[in-house]
């Protein structure tokens, strides 16, 4: 039990996805404008990342490993990944409109995200057990939503300053998410991890 | 009581020596008045005199138009020379009744003495209505709208307002100091009209004599002189409320919402006029002050006489006017000149040189909260004017932008000379120009 | 070699087969037209049309809510495509572009007083009408072109708001943000304007701008039908269709300018190269 929450609180906040191993970048920049929209996307990464590992445990215990084809391991994650995704949005489309509404629209989004394929594969390179991915995924999950949260909230922030001009848009963006990134090596040594 | 502090504030130098122990002195009849039908909170009056017509002091020259409005009456008697646009103390040129009076100063019948005792609620309402009598602290709000309170609402508390926590004004400590008995009538008489047991006078602690005065003349009735302690806006109807009673006025609700009716002494006074006396507000007391004025003054005013002539009785302007303004430094209204004449809510009129003008330079936000600290509202003024730069409307409605007071207290306490409040009433005018278009 | 195809091929051929099986089975119907008009649109979301951007537009659209020459800022361009996309027939709305009627910036037009303040134009009309002497003059402090979504309008070092005919898509955002409605839509062909929006008597005009309308009429005569005078203030009289530089050698106060030649002083916009005249019907 202490290892699973070990594992947890190590994928949330010291090594977390974003702020430490520099995956997900895309959304990071791109879905955090307002701090509704980023929560939502980070709620969406919740369910994707667990989904994903979990189905990705899967192809790699029961189909390429028996097989021997552990090299494909890449292509045929993001093959099983992407299905999978597009499944469910599909999915919710029809049976929950309103919560396509709220959630779906980020799904295409991170169909081929490098953050749920990343934790996937990391799961994979640590010989996690079953039990051990849900939790490593669930806690990068939680981590990249709360990356992805603290930075639309000082995003909202910064949007009522005068920022000069040049640093206007992107550039300050980046800078804010140099200095939270630093922020977050404050954990760093917190657990082993 | 009394022992409540509402939260935030500041302190600025009162400045109120100048004209602390100057008395009342009554300001001469101007060459004309000068009465715009626009003068209180609510739909303009509406003339009832043509050009050439001659009226008697008290006459009723502009009829209300609608519940919340207010009568205009002549000042003075006199003829009616004019019926047109005139200065006014907005800025624009609104239409105005001008009356040039002749020196006779004959009060009109008018509904004749009254003993207030006699009289049912009804009665009183309709005379305060009929002397066009208004919220004389300067919101000008029309007063028998405060004294008829809807169905259902009970109104426990009558609280009346001597704080007069606006730095150089001294015309309501004035008027307590000289005109105590006009005022504790007029307390009666709300007291009677409102079937409150509580009433409760409220007086800043910078005015002892004023306090002593009070209690004197209130000796022997019910009615409770409450000392407050020294802190801007302590005068403000909500603010003053929770000082006083304890109360919180709920935001976006009405004092009458806790079980209290607010009126400012000055108020009072002309209450007791119109209701034993049957005479119509058309005249208040002014402070004439600031470090340009030569000579400043308490005075008792016409309605309507132009602000040169104040100007004038006060012995003129030792220096050229940089800032003008109507009412008090912190809420007072900016004028370009002195054009304009005064009205019912003309409580001061303050004239100030470039010498004395503080040389602020503007800057940017350093985000030192001493604006959050200072609210006495408890909103975050410089957020709210960060949405307003940036059109952020809705943002700034859920900072509650519409719970401002205009008080002021941001503005005077930014180390960065920003115009806070100026920020917060735009975006508060952005809110109200969209929910009427919605 | 083998497996790695058949397991690989195997997996695409289930997912393939899952997809397709949820895409009959979970379909949802969108009207194919509205992603089809969203294509099409310009994509600035400025709301010009009055409706919660491009996507809110494209609803209304399909709801017969909008017209569809509603989006000034496409063009005819783009009426027309929307036009296609609906089957209906397209009158092109001819285009417009807004001109801030006004030369009178801080060297040229008085002030009635000092403003110290908000640097926006509505927070400053609402104390006593502005700080510009004259009642109808652009205020100078820039609400138009922050409110601007194409970067359309600059302010000039001496307060004067200027709005180029090139970048202005006739959105009319700024027309309805501007306090003093001294922001007018004119159609693009007319390079000719009477800079001013005052209606006050030419004695009046003259004490507080130097470059006002006087109302003198000399423009009316000089171009007969071009130009008409209502309530002390001449003006361009754009449904004429009449050559209108006639008249701007002979005003006095030289408040009619024509855009091909320049943008008023102060301007850093060039003046658009091509005239849109030419294109005038026979």
């Amino acid at each position: 039990m202490a290892d699973l929450v070990l594992i947890f609180i190590g994928a949330l906040l010291v090594n977390n996805v974003v702020l430490a191993r520099f995956l997900g970048i895309c959304p990071f920049l791109g879905v955090s404008r307002k701090v509704e929209t980023a929560l939502g996307m980070g709620m969406a990464v919740v369910f994707v990342m667990t989904v994903a590992s979990v189905v990705s445990w899967y192809v790699q215990y029961f189909v390429l490993s028996p097989f021997g084809l552990e090299y494909l391991q890449t292509i045929a994650f993001i093959l099983v990944i992407a299905a999978l995704v597009q499944l469910v949005e599909m999915v919710i489309q029809k049976v929950s409109p309103v919560l396509y509404q709220s959630l779906g629209i980020f799904l295409p989004l991170i169909t081929t995200n490098c953050a749920v394929l990343g934790v996937a594969v990391i799961a994979i390179q640590k010989d996690y057990s079953f039990v051990e991915t849900i939790t490593f995924s669930l806690g990068s999950a939680a981590g990249f939503t709360l990356a992805m949260v603290l930075f639309a909230g000082l995003r909202e922030r910064v949007d009522l300053g005068p920022v000069p001009e040049s640093f206007r848009g992107t550039a300050i963006a980046l800078v804010t998410g140099g200095l939270l990134s630093l922020a977050f090596m404050g954990f760093a040594g917190m657990v082993k991890g | 009581m009394g022992h409540h502090s509402f939260s935030g504030g500041v302190h600025p130098p009162d400045s109120k020596a100048q004209t602390a122990s100057k008395a009342i002195e009554n300001c001469p009849l101007p060459e004309e008045l000068v009465l715009p039908l626009m003068m209180h909170i609510g739909a303009p009056a509406s003339a009832v005199v043509a050009v050439g017509d001659r009226v008697l002091h008290g006459d009723l020259i502009a009829a209300p138009r609608g519940f919340v409005s207010a009568g205009i009456h002549a000042s003075t008697s006199g003829e009616v020379i004019a019926l047109e646009p005139r200065p006014h103390v907005s800025g624009s040129r609104l239409l105005s009744i001008v009356i040039r009076p002749d020196g006779e100063d004959r009060w009109a019948q008018g509904p004749g003495e009254a003993d207030p005792n006699e009289l049912s609620t009804d009665q009183l309402r309709d005379r305060i209505r009929d002397a066009g009598i208004v919220g004389l602290g300067g919101a000008t709000f029309p007063t028998q709208v405060k004294l008829s309170p809807p169905e259902g609402k009970k109104i426990d508390t009558l609280l009346i307002n001597g704080v007069e926590c606006e730095p150089f004004l001294t015309a309501d400590h004035r008027l307590m100091l000289e005109q105590g008995e006009r005022i504790l009538d007029g307390m009666e008489i709300l007291r009677c009209l409102l079937a409150v047991d509580q009433v409760i006078l409220g007086i800043e602690e910078n005015k002892p004599d004023a306090i002593v005065a009070m209690r004197q003349i209130c000796k022997g009735t019910s009615i409770e002189v409450c000392p407050l302690p020294v802190r801007y806006p302590q005068g403000a109807e909500k603010q003053l409320i929770f000082a006083a009673c304890g109360r919180e006025v709920p935001s976006g609700g009405l004092p009458m919402d806790v079980g209290v009716v607010v009126q400012n002494v000055a108020t009072a006074a002309s209450i007791s006029d119109a209701v034993r006396y049957g005479r119509a507000l058309t005249e208040r007391i002014c402070t004439v002050s600031g470090p340009a004025v030569a000579q400043p003054k308490n005075l008792r005013i016409r309605i309507g006489t132009p602000l040169t002539h104040l100007v004038e009785v006060c012995g003129g302007l030792k220096e050229e006017a940089a800032k003008i303004l109507l009412g008090g430094p912190m809420m007072g209204m900016a004028q370009m000149n002195l054009a304009a004449s005064a009205t019912k809510g003309t409580s001061g009129l303050l004239v100030f040189g470039s010498s004395s003008l503080p040389k602020m330079l503007q800057g940017p936000c350093i985000r030192c909260g001493r604006c959050v600290s200072a609210c006495p509202v408890r909103i975050s003024p410089t957020t709210i004017a960060a949405y307003a730069r940036l059109d952020m409307i809705d943002e700034a409605q859920q900072c509650h932008a519409m719970d401002c007071i205009e008080c002021g207290c941001c503005t005077y306490t930014c180390p960065a000379a920003l115009p806070l409040v100026q920020s917060v009433r735009h975006a508060k005018g952005a809110i109200v120009a969209r929910r009427r278009k919605v | 070699m083998f497996s790695a195809i058949l397991t690989l091929g195997v997996m695409g051929l289930l997912a393939a087969l899952a997809l397709g099986f949820a895409a009959r089975k979970f379909a949802v119907e969108v009207d194919p037209r509205e992603l089809a008009l969203l294509e099409v649109m310009p994509g600035a979301n400025c709301g010009a049309c009055g409706f919660p951007g491009c996507g809110g537009f494209a609803k209304a659209l399909l709801e017969g809510k909008a017209m569809v020459t509603d989006c000034s800022p496409g063009g005819a361009d783009t009426v027309e495509r929307i036009a296609h996309i609906l089957g209906v027939e397209a009158i092109a709305a001819e285009p417009e572009v807004a001109v801030v009627l006004c030369q009178g910036d801080n060297l040229r037009a008085r002030d009635k007083y000092i403003y110290q303040g908000l640097e926006d134009c509505v927070a400053a009309q609402s104390l006593a009408q502005g700080p510009k002497a004259c009642p109808g003059g652009c205020l100078g402090l820039g609400t138009c072109a922050r409110i601007c979504p194409f970067d359309a309008i600059e302010m000039t070092a001496e307060g004067l708001a200027v709005i180029s005919r090139e970048k202005c898509t006739g959105c009319r955002k700024c027309v309805s943000a501007c306090p003093r409605k001294v922001i007018a839509m004119t159609p693009l062909r007319t390079t000719v304007h009477v800079l001013c929006n005052s209606h006050d008597k030419g004695a009046l005009v003259r004490k507080y701008c130097e470059l006002g309308c006087i109302a003198c009429h000399l423009c009316v005569k000089a171009s007969p039908g071009a130009y008409k005078v209502e309530n002390s203030l001449a003006q361009v009289d754009y449904d004429s269709h009449c050559d209108a530089t006639g008249g701007i050698g002979k005003c006095p106060t030289k408040c009619i300018r024509d855009f091909i030649l320049g943008y008023p002083e102060g301007s850093s916009f060039s003046p658009p190269v091509v005239p849109v005249q030419a294109e005038e019907n026979p």
